[in-house]
């Protein structure tokens, strides 16, 4: 995942006794690794430099609390993912409070296409990638982070429930439950290929 | 033969073969085909890759919070101005410290006495009384002269007067301990005088010292009784002179002695 030497470690240090300054390098050493993995879970480029910029903030301020023995990088990733989650699952609540069967302009609902059910239009216009993506969105926040940390960032069931806050048998079995309503989601995409 | 579920399957994905269904599934051409179906369905997924971020990406994130975060105030020193380890680690070496200056101490001062011993000439048996040995000899005696002066005071005690009773009570208590230890060498190296004129002296020490509800003029009076009944006194005054002349006699037997 990431690998951090000694360096992180007195940097720390230096933060820790009133060299703010210090941190900078911190955020310019992960910011690239914090952006891949917050694009992945929010699927979206501003909610991700939100991500990354939310997870250093959060960082420096439990940086007392942040154990030597362990990677910073580690440290902040677990941290970054934590605020991703945090902002799809805004999102998707968001979401929900704005869709209905029917509009309602005074509850502020509006009624969107469902996109799912209309593969043959996105393949015809290629794009094959957004349906995935709008499968991706349709999960859970922890089913969708649980994934992406499982098939994109390669992370194990007890890296994935540190990092969610849960034990790694959950982790797991959000893994399967993802994989199984991606697969049906993407059942028509099987047929068409 | 037990078909594999989706979810071993997956593991069996994710794992990259780890999981350890390899084997069933090269024998098993139904979950095999299932594994296939699954690996292709998730290697086929693609999702956005992440837009490129420019090298000075990090730069802009630490310049955009930077103004948010306040600095963290520099700790104090502890009194040392060391950490809690180092304390300790300063401790231990000065334990140790002090532990190998006790050793090497030791063992000086057991090397000086052996080169002392070899320096001066053999002394005749009668006089090489060894340092343990002599302790008993002067322990005994000074035990003899304690109760002796004890016996003395007692003798000429005023029984009405608790000014005279309260400090011999205390030097009774003092004295019994001893006394019971010396009785018991006394009994080892079979000296039956010293026998028994200490069991003698620790029935009246016992009286004096443990009286219940304090030693009143009537106690004090009968224990002056008994002592000049028994002679307590002389015997004492007999067996403090006999020391000197015991004294090669006595230290030789008291080896095995626990004083």
């Amino acid at each position: 995942m990431l690998s951090m030497g000694k360096n992180d470690h007195e940097t720390i240090k230096a933060v820790l006794e009133g060299d703010k300054e210090a941190y900078g390098a911190l955020v310019v050493r992960h910011s690239q690794s914090l952006f891949r993995v917050a694009f992945r879970i929010t699927g979206n480029e501003f909610d991700a430099e939100d991500v990354v910029q939310e997870a250093f903030l959060r960082g420096y301020q439990k940086l007392e609390s942040f154990q030597s023995r362990s990677k910073f990088g580690t440290w902040i990733y677990r941290i970054a993912v934590r605020c991703a989650l945090d902002r799809i699952a805004g999102r998707q609540a968001d979401d929900s409070s704005r869709v209905a069967e029917e509009a309602d302009p005074e509850r502020e609902q509006v009624q969107v296409a469902d996109e799912a059910a209309g593969p043959d239009r996105l393949l015809l216009s290629g794009e094959i990638g957004a349906l995935q993506d709008l499968a991706l969105r349709s999960l859970t926040a922890t089913e969708r982070a649980a994934f992406v940390l499982r098939h994109m960032e390669d992370c194990t069931s007890e890296e994935i429930g540190a990092a969610l806050g849960i034990p790694p048998n959950a982790a797991k079995q959000a893994v399967f439950r993802a994989v199984r309503k991606l697969r049906g989601r993407l059942a028509p995409l099987r047929v068409m290929r | 033969m037990k078909h594999l579920g989706e979810e071993e399957l997956i593991e069996q994905y994710f794992s990259k073969g780890a999981a350890g269904f390899g084997q069933h599934l090269d024998a098993c051409a139904q979950c095999a085909e299932a594994y296939a179906a699954l690996r292709s369905d998730l290697d086929e997924m693609e999702f956005a890759a992440p837009p490129a971020r420019d090298p000075a990406y990090g730069e802009r994130v630490w310049q955009s919070i930077a103004h948010l975060l306040p600095a963290y105030e520099t700790p104090k020193r502890s009194w040392l101005g060391i950490g809690l380890w180092k304390g300790l680690s300063y401790a231990s070496a000065c334990a140790l410290l002090v532990v190998g200056a006790f050793f090497a101490g030791s063992l000086w001062e057991h090397n000086r006495s052996r080169t002392t011993a070899g320096s001066n000439p053999p002394q005749a048996p009668e006089h090489a009384a060894p340092p343990q040995q002599r302790i008993v000899v002067v322990v005994l005696s000074d035990h003899l002269d304690r109760s002796e002066r004890l016996l003395v005071e007692l003798k000429h005690a005023d029984a009405g007067s608790e000014e005279m009773v309260s400090p011999l009570r205390d030097e009774a208590r003092s004295l019994l301990a001893a006394n019971r230890i010396c009785q018991q060498n006394a009994a080892k190296i079979d000296d039956p005088e010293l026998a028994a004129a200490l069991g003698r002296l620790d029935h009246l020490l016992d009286e004096l010292a443990n009286q219940p509800g304090g030693v009143n003029s009537a106690t004090i009076t009968r224990l002056q009784e008994e002592m000049n009944a028994d002679g307590l006194l002389f015997q004492v005054r007999v067996l403090r002179s006999r020391i000197p002349d015991q004294q090669a006699a006595t230290t030789a037997q008291s080896k095995e002695g626990t004083i």
